[in-house]
């Protein structure tokens, strides 16, 4: 059991009667949860992980095939959720791992009894009907090039920090490791995240869900939000101030707001 | 000395620069990325940074860019593809910082950029190359495991018609009354057919351990070694009767080995020999004992093995310089090194004008 919390580099803190399950998303690591899961620690039980190909999970553990689908990033969740005996859990899951968190609640009905979605989107190409913001022509260059840009990626993936002068609280939590993607996985990550098609999956979610939209966020616009929020049955809605597409980094205090109103 | 000019400097950098609000949109840039971009500096303040990314380059702002800055403060090297006022792409290297208060707020942030087209041409080079070497490498993998496979049914499906082609050739020379041309051409039979059986098994032996069986002993110190070798001599003897065999063995003591691989070795040896010594100087097989180990070598006279070949000798599939007469699959040597490994033990070779002499040396007793 404990090689699951090893493979996905799972880190518990915090103490209380609940525990909430922080999921990051494409493009990082659990690290850009810090700032608001911090928040939380002092009454419920917080969980932060990676998932396989990001941060500091195990790379070895990833699969092509399994990963080749949002159903193998879920079973990843349900697995984490077994090992901690969750019943009832919070899951946040920012971007893909809105998605993500909702198949896990879906798969294991009773581990998560609430879900708070940040920048959701259930697909992400346009189709008959449905507006995703993305055209498959964009997916595709978007592909290429992440595979154009491995060597570059990979050097903004494990820089070398120095010190920030302005910010030196900063400078405890940086590490070569900070937001580190394994360029090859990424780009695979990135193929299963904006080829995926969960809308129909939206109203079998039971748990329940809040939606954190962003004003402006190309990657999950304002309607796609409103799509979510419309077809998952009993869904809340809040339109943040906040800009850009990891408004948990951008608006941390608006976003902690938020979850705690609604938790 | 000349004096900076600092508003001149910036504008006229050699690489471009352009801050940022806090929400992404345009604030100041200078005259060169303006240039490379195509469009005035006025026109484009107050625009989001997306005008003027590629898709690919707005996705790595929104989810790497962005956050790293947010958490690091700084960001450097990451590859973008700007978008110029024609639509064509214009690759280049960004180093980003953000500008805060006193307080830690976020002000500005301000990116410098670098175009890197031969750069980025030059890394998508490697990165093909790479990706062909390794799907190059993948398919030879596959191929080599297919040959493997086959010289591994190939080997297995010989065996049986070899089996009753011996079995046949020992019933006729027992049971049948021939003439004495017809006892000849038995007795050549039997000579090829033992030459083949040979090959055959080398094969199998060599597939087996390619495909991660290894050589399987079947180690018995009951069985004498002696009469196993004499009757290894006097099969080559058949395959090679004008060539002269001496044997020298002194076997006082049980040899904890698999006598079978033990003839198998002490066979590709002299065969060995046979092919390349010297016609005229005879063949010497000899076995002892010394200090805890056996020692069985195989000598022969003629040309020298040249020092280039040395390192290769023990090689799969080695052959050297052969006549063209001389076929073989050069496995011969492989397998008499995998049967001494198999008994921890060893081969060594040494070779001159004089004499050519292999010596296998193992432990007598399994420790």
């Amino acid at each position: 059991m404990s090689s699951v919390l090893v493979r996905n580099h799972v880190q518990v803190t915090g103490n209380g009667d609940r525990t909430m399950v922080f999921s990051h998303g494409f493009g990082c690591d659990q690290s850009m949860w810090h700032d608001v899961a911090r928040q939380f620690e002092s009454d419920f039980r917080v969980v932060l992980f990676d998932h396989v190909g990001a941060g500091r999970s195990d790379l070895a553990a990833y699969d092509r095939g399994k990963y080749s689908t949002l159903d193998g990033y879920a079973a990843d969740i349900v697995e984490i959720g077994h090992a901690l005996d969750l019943q009832n859990a919070i899951f946040v899951g920012h971007s893909v791992s809105a998605m993500i968190g909702a198949l896990a609640s879906i798969a294991a009905p009773g581990m998560f009894s609430d879900l708070v979605m940040v920048g959701p989107s259930p697909r992400y190409i346009d189709d008959e009907g449905y507006t995703g913001g993305f055209s498959r022509p964009q997916v595709e260059e978007l592909l290429d090039f992440l595979a154009e840009n491995h060597l570059g990626w990979s050097a903004a993936m494990a820089p070398a920090i120095m010190g920030n002068p302005d910010n030196p609280e900063l400078g405890a939590r940086l590490t070569n490791s900070f937001c580190a993607t394994d360029p090859a996985i990424a780009r695979e990550f990135a193929r299963t995240t904006f080829l995926s098609d969960n809308r129909d999956d939206l109203s079998r979610i039971a748990a329940r869900t809040l939606v954190l939209q962003c004003r402006e966020d190309i990657i999950a616009p304002p309607t796609v939000g409103e799509y979510v929020h419309a077809h998952i049955p009993g869904s809340q809605f809040m339109l943040l101030d906040a800009t850009g597409h990891c408004p948990n980094l951008s608006a941390p205090a608006e976003v902690t707001a938020a979850i705690r109103a609604f938790v | 000395m000349p004096v900076e000019d600092l508003a001149d400097l910036y504008e006229n950098a050699p690489c471009g620069y352009i801050s940022l609000s806090p929400g992404g949109r345009i604030v100041k840039l200078n005259r060169r990325l303006a240039d490379w971009l195509g469009w005035d500096a006025e026109d484009i303040v107050g625009k989001p940074i997306h005008d003027i990314l590629s898709f690919g380059g707005r996705i790595a702002f929104e989810t790497h860019l962005a956050p790293l800055l947010r958490m690091q403060g700084l960001v450097n090297e990451l590859a973008l593809d700007l978008l110029q006022s024609d639509g064509l792409k214009l690759p280049v290297i960004a180093n980003a910082a953000e500008k805060r208060d006193s307080e830690g707020r976020h002000l500005l942030t301000r990116i410098t950029l670098f175009k890197a087209v031969d750069r980025r041409s030059y890394e998508r080079g490697l990165i093909d190359a790479r990706d062909r070497a390794q799907a190059a490498i993948e398919a030879e993998h596959e191929t080599s495991m297919l040959r493997e496979q086959f010289i591994a049914v190939l080997g297995h499906d010989l065996r049986n018609p070899l089996a009753a082609l011996a079995a046949g050739v020992r019933m006729l020379s027992k049971r049948e009354q021939l003439s004495e041309r017809g006892q000849l051409v038995i007795k050549e039979m039997g000579a090829s057919i033992t030459r083949a059986t040979a090959l055959v098994t080398n094969l199998l032996d060599l597939a087996r351990g390619r495909l991660g069986g290894g050589l399987a002993l079947k180690r018995d110190s009951s069985q004498p070694l002696a009469p196993v070798l004499e009757q290894v001599v006097s099969e080559m003897r058949a395959i090679a009767p004008d060539r002269q065999i001496v044997t020298d063995l002194a076997i006082a003591e049980p040899v904890d080995c698999d006598p079978g691989r033990i003839a198998q070795l002490a066979s590709n040896l002299v065969a060995n020999a046979l092919t390349h010594g010297a016609p005229g100087i005879p063949v010497e097989v000899e076995a002892r004992i010394a200090e805890g180990d056996f020692l069985l070598t195989v000598s022969n006279g003629g040309v020298p093995i040249p020092p280039e070949a040395r390192a290769q000798l023990f090689q799969p599939f080695f052959r050297g310089d052969m006549r063209p007469s001389q076929q073989g699959l050069g496995l011969g040597l492989f397998i008499v090194s995998e049967i001494a490994k198999a008994h921890r033990g060893t081969i060594d070779v040494t070779s001159d004008e004089e004499l050519t002499r292999f010596t296998f040396t193992m432990p007598l007793r399994d420790s």
